[in-house]
């Protein structure tokens, strides 16, 4: 009779092996969209648990079940549990007494787009009327104390005009960023500065000595929020880079979000920031859509969706 | 290192296909299983993958064997020629023979294209102590405009390691500061001009326009580009769409010193047909090594019983 329709268009009770070959498809269309196999197995094996045992709306085929269950799964990795209003939290301490300002840090391996979405961060604030004071903590790589200098001085270009106030604050090259960072913050609550954006070097997450040495930084800075930049095109070792990351501060401090950078050159294949998300129950907050100042957005977890299942 | 894991893993599964006893198609489905599943944990591309297994698959047809045929021997040496497939970009051009080859007392124009960040101008300063090392006259070109703190990044890479340089702090124009750059190092009879470009992506025409016009102003005798180790699935389209607007003849490969198994450089080379020539180990500019196919490819696969396929 109809058994056969049954089958596909469900009313079905559900049984691993239904779900098998559905799923088989769903983790390799999540692996061409840069999720790790690892966690694309995760995904799946979420779903499938979800789904044994239940049964299939009426005139719903497997495929579509298992689609809307990996839709959901995929929202629940991405989306926080608890929300952040940094604004909100700058302000307190702007108001409280005596104030202090709040103190970012951005922390990642090399050439990620650490410096430049800082600066992005900061023009933002300077939007919110929020006296900045950027502190070129890496004092390693060439260039890097110039770079921050460009980045303020066009940041103050832009702004002036609406009273937009940033300073950077600087010790040249080869000193200890943890020391730096804490003279910047003291320079900045001496002078009333309302925000303190702190960049460091870029460094390789197997390198011990100096994932060692962010510890050390994370005591003397004791930043309000450290953000990792990581970036989309990184493929299956965003799950370790974010682990180690933020496994590096020490075992009373975690990473408080990520930021996802050159989202913009992967097309629709963002599954770092599920590898990232996933590894570490840490969210993104943000994500940087281009290398201009206002390339960077808030995440939206239904975007994100969209693309990893489109 | 990288790719020395993923050549274990692959190696045990050849070494299981040795140890059974008979080869049939159970033990041959489970190792092409763990082989694939090696490869993209390393971030080959997912289509590549797929491709491979079947190849494998067809090629070997085991049903079709006639019965004197060592089979184990077949399969690995199937495998073995199918990830070479995958990895040996010499084939196209012809092997070596159309490699660049910089000769002294003739100037040589080499010039660097690649995403943001992958390590083009750390790798510039590199590849110039090199030659330089090797006695050729090297000089450097920063035609990055765009960047914050471009120039300045090249001038202190550049110092560091004693090599002259040109760059501008006013100009704006990439096109402009690439042609006085080069045109200065060729009045002063230097061997190689290593020019330095900006972060470029596929997604946006204007960067690439404006790689291809650098490109006319210079002339390269060698482009490169610049892949980042630890790129995952987008390095297919992105390393195409760099062969097609600047027709790069090499790669190299950076960051080599972290966690990263390389398959997406794997992914870039196999669709590019372009070889890797040099690879990037560390930030400080010594962390250069060259970089071979054959090497890859016995680094891939481990040593053993698979040692006796290379000399075929
Ligand atoms: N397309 C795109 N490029 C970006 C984005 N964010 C940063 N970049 C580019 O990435 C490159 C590296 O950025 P940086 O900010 O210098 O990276 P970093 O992490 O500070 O680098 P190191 O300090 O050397 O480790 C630059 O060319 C940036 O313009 C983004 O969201 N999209
Ligand atoms: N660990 C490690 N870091 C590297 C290597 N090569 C480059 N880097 C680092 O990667 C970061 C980016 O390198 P850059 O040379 O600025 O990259 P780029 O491609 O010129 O960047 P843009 O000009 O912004 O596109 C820097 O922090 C470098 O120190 C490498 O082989 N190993
Ligand atoms: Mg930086
Ligand atoms: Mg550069």
């Amino acid at each position: 009779g109809f058994g056969f329709f049954r089958n596909i268009l469900g009313n079905k009770v559900l049984s691993e092996e239904d779900l098998d070959k559905a799923l088989a498809g769903m983790k390799d269309h999540l692996m061409k969209k840069n999720v790790a196999p690892e966690v694309a197995q995760h995904l799946c094996d979420v779903v499938s648990k979800s789904l044994v045992g239940r049964k299939t709306g009426s005139w719903t085929p497997i495929e579509k079940t298992v689609r809307a269950a990996m839709e959901d799964a995929l929202r629940k990795i991405l989306t926080p549990s608890t929300s952040v209003d940094l604004l909100h939290e700058i302000q307190r301490l702007k108001l409280a007494n005596p104030p202090r300002p709040y103190v970012i840090s951005v922390v990642g391996v090399n050439g990620v787009g650490k410096s430049t979405n800082l600066s992005k961060i900061a023009f933002w604030l300077l939007q919110n009327n929020l006296k900045l004071l950027i502190a070129a903590c890496d004092t390693f790589r060439s260039g890097a104390v110039e770079q921050l200098r460009v980045h303020a001085q066009n940041l103050k270009k832009l702004t002036e005009r609406e009273g937009g106030e940033i300073e950077l604050f600087e010790k040249g090259y080869g000193k200890d960023a943890a020391n730096i960072a804490r003279d910047a913050i003291t320079y900045g609550r001496e002078r009333g500065f309302d925000v303190v954006l702190i960049d460091t070097a870029g460094r390789r997450h197997n390198d011990t000595r100096l994932m060692s040495s962010l510890e050390k930084f994370a005591k003397y800075a004791n930043p309000d929020k450290i953000v990792m930049v990581g970036e989309a095109l990184v493929g299956t070792d965003s799950v370790q880079q974010a682990r180690n990351f933020n496994a590096a501060f020490g075992p009373s401090r975690n990473l408080d979000f990520f930021l996802i950078s050159k989202c913009d050159t992967v097309g629709d294949m963002i599954g770092s920031m599920v590898n990232m998300t996933y590894s570490t129950g840490i969210p993104v907050l943000f994500v940087g859509t281009g290398q201009m100042y206002t390339d960077l957005r808030t995440l939206s977890v239904s975007w994100a969706v969209n693309m990893l299942m489109g | 290192m990288v790719l020395a894991d993923l050549g274990r893993r692959i190696n045990a599964a050849m070494a299981d296909l040795t140890r059974s006893n008979v080869v049939d198609e159970k033990v041959l489905d489970s190792m092409l299983k763990e082989i694939c599943m090696a490869l993209l944990e390393s971030d080959v591309n997912v289509k590549l993958v797929s491709t491979l297994r079947a190849n494998i698959k067809k090629k070997i047809n085991l049903k079709d064997q006639a019965p004197g045929v060592n089979r184990r021997r077949l399969v690995q040496k199937t495998v073995f020629d199918e990830l070479c497939a995958l990895v040996d970009c010499q084939s196209e051009d012809g092997d070596s023979a159309s490699a660049f080859k910089p000769k002294k007392g003739r100037s040589s124009v080499i010039m660097f294209v690649g995403l943001q960040g992958a390590g083009k101008t750390t790798s510039c300063t590199k590849l110039a102590l090199w030659y330089q090392r090797r006695g050729f006259k090297v000089g450097l070109v920063c035609a990055d405009t765009f960047r914050a703190g471009a120039f300045d990044q090249l001038k202190q890479n550049a110092t560091k390691a004693k090599v002259p340089y040109y760059g501008s702090y006013t100009e704006t124009d990439p096109v402009a500061v690439a042609a006085a750059g080069v045109a200065r190092f060729k009045s002063e009879k230097f061997d190689i001009i290593i020019v330095d470009t900006s972060g470029r992506h596929r997604q946006e025409e204007e960067l690439f326009a404006e790689m291809v016009q650098i490109s006319k102003a210079v002339k390269p005798d060698q482009t490169i580009m610049v892949l980042d180790a630890t790129i995952g699935q987008a390095a297919e389209s992105q390393s195409k769409a760099f062969k097609e607007s600047s027709d790069f003849g090499a790669i190299i490969l950076t960051k080599m010193d972290g966690h990263a198994k390389g398959g997406g450089a794997i992914s870039a080379v196999a669709a590019t047909r372009t070889p890797i020539v040099f690879i990037g180990t560390g930030e400080h500019i010594h962390d250069l090594e060259p970089f071979t196919p054959t090497q890859f490819i016995s680094k891939l696969l481990g040593m053993g019983d698979i040692k006796g396929l290379v000399d075929h």
